[in-house]
């Protein structure tokens, strides 16, 4: 787990964050449920958080070192742990004050293997969390995405208009195809189960919505309907109020990828002075990733 | 057995603005205990284990001509449903508007009257409204005056209840505890709470897989005071917390999240400030809300209200 193990003085790392919020919408956009278990890297570039379900899902937040006002690192190698997702959230939770911008310091590992929040701008009313930590489990967390070939395979579409398709797809529910062709440029989002549903993104007619599309050749892979929700059901509202885009990525063998932003800046009213800029600033945004694989069809519908 | 009295416009105002929706949160069912010089509203304190609270209006504050007689020392206790109270209330506030007049005065009195689905005359807590050209009687159902032996019982539950913490300190915003405290509702239901002779104030929640707590320091203390120990301000909330108990100048119990939160519903009742305590042996959390005088700093005495949570465990004190 930690490599300082030799000097337990001196913690893995301690950082300052200046936007509670950022990081909860961040995190809420991986919850899926209210119980979950997830990993925690802590590395030189930043904290990456790691929720898995079934062998078949899994989420990546990268909290880069550029989000936290202070990020002080001293563990060689990436330590890793577990933590509940939902504890850390419903914490991190009670830090957000509304209407005032609140400071926390993170701190890893505590006395007891703990993972350590406070409050550091209200020296008269502290709040503190310590957070049980464990050994993660030692199932391989990495879902190895690789290209599906030379071009990759991917499409941008704005961010609401994602999350509003798949609410739709409640309704056939249980599988969705995911077809992607090149000529006419279109991707196809199809249900089949209660009803049948089509949804087609087209580029050229949809330009404001389909942002970018890169495909060489058509493919179709179907998804459970469960996991593919759950990479929007908890999209935060920042990300569907900035409405940037979502884009989504079929590699090798229909691992999806789907990758969201979500604005971790401070907001920009309370310190002009300071962070005007933030919004526009690419260091303030967390990355979300999501992978889902594919369902393995007794007739595989395959890259044609 | 007699009541008859008018309500007056800062009564109105007082009960339909402010009491009556902070009390209705605290439960729908409340006793309403009236004296020669007094009305209460009380909550849980027959029964034991709910948060108690005690609403007390000197006669003035809520009515004028009033009429009180009863073969119990003029006293009459009843219980009442908060949420048609208040609905009556707001009802004859609409037709007879909120500035009153000697022709269009608010009148509530305690009535008997046969209802269609009764043989026997059921007791009311009668409303009536005269507006310009109508008038409005609602009838609020009560229960059974409470004999003389339950009304001795309500009194010394009253008296029992006016023990006070011997030290106890102003808290925080309440706006900005009950923020913190909702939150707290997704952690766990089992509240810490730690109030020391220095002024901190320290909630903590604790269950297996975290600890999270919020410590309020430097609150301004009323009663039993001590020096804040040199080189505390180094040391993390818990410990400088168990020290503090340690050294017997600090009380700590465990009440419930949801009591808690429940009582930070008074805020509704727009108080100007809250003061938490322990009792003694530590047998209950204390929450005093104080109302001034309004454009004064001066303690309106003509109103009080205060809670007392259940302890669920003596804690470490």
């Amino acid at each position: 787990m930690s490599s300082s193990e030799a000097d337990p003085d001196i913690p893995d790392l301690v950082c300052q964050l200046d936007n509670v919020q950022g990081m909860v919408d961040a995190l809420s956009s991986v919850r899926w449920k209210r119980h979950q278990d997830s990993v925690l890297e802590l590395s030189e570039h930043g904290i990456v958080v790691i929720v898995e379900e079934s062998g078949c899902l899994q989420a990546k937040v990268y909290l880069k070192k550029e989000l936290f006002v202070s990020y002080e690192y001293r563990a060689e190698g990436r330590p890793r742990f577990g933590v509940s997702l939902g504890v850390f959230v419903d914490c991190l939770n009670t830090f957000s004050v509304s209407g005032r911008s609140s400071s926390i310091e993170i701190c890893y590992p505590g006395p007891d293997m703990q993972l350590l929040l406070k409050s550091v701008d209200t020296p008269d009313a502290c709040i503190y969390a310590e957070i049980r930590t464990k050994v993660p489990d030692t199932i391989s967390w990495d879902y190895n995405f690789e290209p599906a070939g030379s071009t990759p395979l991917s499409f941008t579409v704005k961010s609401a208009a994602l999350k509003e398709a798949i609410d739709d797809l409640e309704w056939p529910g249980s599988s969705i195809q995911i077809v992607l062709q090149p000529d006419p440029p279109c991707v196809q989002f199809r249900g089949e189960g209660h009803g049948d549903l089509q949804i087609d993104f087209m580029y050229y007619a949809n330009t404001d919505l389909l942002i970018a599309f890169q495909c060489d050749r058509l493919v179709s892979y179907r998804y459970k309907y469960k996991f593919l929700r759950a990479t929007t059901s908890n999209m935060p509202g920042s990300v569907i109020k900035d409405n940037r885009g979502s884009k989504l990525t079929i590699g090798r063998g229909g691992m999806l990828k789907v990758q969201h932003l979500v604005s971790v800046a401070r907001p920009s009213t309370q310190h002009p002075h300071i962070d005007s800029a933030a919004y526009q600033q690419p260091s303030r945004i967390a990355y979300i990733e999501f992978f889902v694989k594919p369902e393995v069809d007794e007739e595989p519908v395959n890259d044609a | 057995m007699k009541f008859k009295a008018f309500l007056t416009d800062n009564g109105v105002s007082l009960l339909e603005k402010r009491f009556l929706p902070a009390l209705d949160k605290m439960g729908r069912i409340c006793h309403l205990y009236l004296t020669k010089d007094h009305a209460f509203f009380l909550h849980n304190l027959l029964n034991g284990d709910g948060v108690q609270s005690i609403a007390q209006f000197r006669k003035e504050s809520l009515f004028e001509d009033y009429r009180i007689s009863s073969q119990n020392d003029d006293r009459i206790a009843f219980t009442i449903d908060l949420g048609l109270l208040h609905r009556a209330l707001r009802s004859s506030v609409s037709v007879c508007g909120h500035v009153t007049t000697a022709t269009n005065r608010l009148q509530v009195k305690l009535v008997k009257k046969l209802t269609h689905n009764s043989q026997q005359p059921m007791p009311f807590l009668t409303f009536e409204s005269k507006g310009y050209k109508s008038a409005v009687i609602q009838d609020v159902p009560i229960s059974k005056p409470l004999s003389r032996v339950d009304v001795v019982e309500l009194q010394s539950a009253i008296d029992m209840a006016q023990d006070l913490p011997q030290t106890l300190v102003q808290g925080p915003d309440l706006h900005q505890l009950q923020s913190f405290v909702d939150r707290l509702k997704h952690v766990g239901d089992l509240l810490h709470i730690t109030i020391t002779q220095y002024g901190d104030l320290h909630l903590q929640l604790l269950n297996t897989l975290t600890t999270l707590g919020v410590e309020f320091r430097k609150l301004p203390v009323v009663g039993v005071q001590a020096h804040v120990p040199s080189g505390d301000q180094n040391m993390t909330a818990q410990s400088r917390t168990k020290y503090a108990v340690e050294k017997g100048e600090a009380l700590s119990v465990q009440v419930s999240l949801k009591h808690f939160a429940k009582s930070l519903q008074c805020h509704l009742t727009k108080p100007d400030c809250a003061f938490y305590g322990i009792t003694p042996l530590a047998s209950c959390l204390t929450v005093i809300f104080q109302f001034f005088i309004p454009g004064t700093r001066q303690t309106d005495k003509s109103i009080s209200l205060h809670c007392r949570l259940p302890v669920l465990d003596p804690g470490s004190a």
